[in-house]
């Protein structure tokens, strides 16, 4: 047993890679043999993971990826546990479907971050994604429980279709932001434009949002301000075309 | 054995097992966590008529709340675990749910036995409420006029040690109440122990039952009584003008020893021990309560 698996891309990709075997949990009970093994799809054809990454450790469920992987789908697709760290940027359909344990993406993540299956009802339902970059498109789509956080910039569509849970985005949102919202919170700290479909409520502080940033800079070490966490937050109620239970909560002031 | 003069008795204080929830009040300042904390714990210094034994256990920094502000944490004690979230349900939320700018966490979170507080309270919210899981730990948020009201959904309950005492026997009123005044001022600041009546001083001590009222319960201690010396079979030796009583509730048995051996100390060391006498404790002969505190033992060691 290892403290931590390793896997070092060995060359830069050049083609689409499937990734979606890639998963903290998934990795967790394997030997390095077994992991280098694996069998993944590079440019559309069998590929085993070995010929791609270099292998260090085994057995563990820490799971560190090196390398420039935005050409990389699907990683970390449905982990349920163990902690996962990418030292870079990824592509697309990060941690779709998490189910619990940790993605920490030191880089900036492609469309579909901590999004749903396809033909999934149901998108992230429990654990942490922390994007320390930004996100493309859809991040956080149809999410049911869990906090996905993008501490860049989040493109259209975050939080699309969103059940439950937390999604917080330190840069800017592009609209639309929280389309089709039932329950779950979006905190917004960089910008985000008002939506009719979102009234405003009140400004005030929200006391879990105290809660939410100080574990969330405590674990991860991100840069969250005491004005952040003790800050004001302008509340919009939505989509008031669904439930209406959302929330956005826009940063204000200290 | 002496303590600066102060005669400690060869006797024991008897205590209780009971129930325990540690509740962590946060407020915008600690004196809006106070003000909550002082009315959840009011009207609780003895089971016998208040069905639950409370008090402030000490100030949280705001390095040590989950929220970072200023918190205090209080501990609320129960003689069954049958009734501990009941006390609890009613007591937060009139008081804690009440106050200004305050939210309220579970202050034993590794506990297994868990106890639905938050859960039960979010009705308040008649259904605007909403929950979130952060860290493993599921809060609920209920709207309130001046914004939300936050609250750990489960608090935990431990076995605790309730009833732990000792007797400050003095030449005066003065005398004790500055010796008791002094026993309290060491034990606060002290982690895991609440003194749950008025000051943390108990003047009014009570025997089990009464010699004359079948319903009463609870009694006057007339044996300790310095007016009733002639008149019962008194435990006062002459020269004893007053007593008072330290009353004190713990997580376990540990944190009522560390703190009786700091009150006794404190209370023996005022500078005034010509008029303290001696130290004593309440005991039922050992029949009643599981845990016993000898006082010389707990002198004698460190």
């Amino acid at each position: 047993m290892s403290d931590r698996i390793v896997l070092t891309l060995r060359q830069p990709l050049t083609s689409a890679l499937d990734a979606s075997r890639i998963a903290a949990d998934r990795l967790a009970d394997r030997t390095s043999a077994e992991i280098a093994a694996l069998p993944l799809r590079y440019d559309g054809q069998p590929m085993p993971l070995g010929e791609l990454f270099r292998v260090e450790g085994e057995r563990s469920q820490h799971l560190v990826l090196e390398g420039d992987l935005e050409r990389a789908a699907g990683i970390a697709t449905a982990q349920a546990r163990g902690t996962l760290v990418i030292e870079g940027s990824v592509g697309p359909d990060l941690a779709a479907g998490l189910m619990g344990g940790s993605v920490l993406v030191q880089g900036s993540v492609g469309p579909n971050a901590a999004g749903a299956l396809p033909g999934a009802s149901r998108g992230v339902t429990g654990g942490e994604v922390v994007i320390r970059g930004g996100a493309g498109a859809g991040a956080a789509a149809r999410m049911r429980r869990g906090i996905v956080v993008v501490m860049g910039a989040a493109a259209a569509g975050a939080g699309r279709g969103m059940i439950a849970g937390t999604l917080l985005i330190g840069g800017r949102a592009a609209p639309p932001v929280g389309r089709f919202l039932k329950r779950g919170s979006i905190i917004v700290l960089g910008g985000v434009e008002s939506d009719p479909l979102f009234p405003y409520a009140c400004t005030y502080r929200p006391p879990h949002v105290r809660v939410l940033l100080r574990h969330l800079r405590a674990t991860y070490d991100l840069s969250l301000t005491s004005e952040h966490i003790g800050g004001s937050y302008r509340r919009y109620c939505g989509d008031m075309a669904e439930l209406g239970r959302g929330e956005i909560l826009a940063w204000s002031a200290a | 054995m002496r303590l600066n003069g102060v005669l400690i008795e060869d006797t024991f204080a008897e205590a209780f097992t009971m129930r325990a929830s540690r509740v962590v009040i946060t407020a915008k300042t600690e004196r809006w966590a106070r003000e909550a904390a002082v009315k959840l714990t009011g009207f609780a210094t003895s089971v016998i008529g208040c069905k639950c034994e409370a008090g402030i256990e000490r100030a949280v920094g705001t390095e040590a709340t989950p929220d970072g502000r200023p918190g205090i944490s209080v501990l609320l004690l129960t003689m069954d675990k049958e009734s501990l979230p009941t006390r609890l349900i009613e007591r937060l939320g009139q008081t804690v749910l009440t106050c200004p700018t305050t939210a309220c966490f579970d202050g034993l979170p590794t506990a297994p036995d868990r106890l639905g507080v938050g859960k039960a309270l979010r009705v308040f919210g008649d259904g605007f409420q909403a929950s979130k899981v952060i860290a493993g730990r599921r809060y609920w948020r209920i709207p309130v006029m001046e914004g939300e009201f936050l609250i750990d959904e489960t608090f935990g309950m431990q076995k605790a040690v309730g009833g732990g005492n000792f007797l400050i026997l003095a030449r005066d009123a003065d005398a004790a109440l500055a010796a008791a005044e002094a026993a309290v001022l060491a034990i606060e600041p002290l982690p895991g122990v609440i003194l749950p009546f008025p000051g943390g001083i108990v003047r009014s001590g009570s025997k089990v039952g009464s010699r004359r009222y079948k319903k009463m319960i609870a009694t006057t201690n007339d044996a300790f009584s310095p007016t009733l010396r002639p008149l019962t079979a008194s435990a006062l030796p002459e020269g004893i003008g007053a007593v008072l009583e330290i009353v004190l509730d713990g997580l376990d048995g540990g944190a009522i020893q560390e703190a009786m051996r700091a009150g006794i100390r404190a209370a023996c060391g005022t500078g005034d021990a010509g008029r303290v006498i001696s130290i004593s404790a309440g005991n039922y002969g050992g029949k009643l309560g599981p845990h016993h505190f000898p006082l010389r033992s707990i002198m004698a060691s460190q």
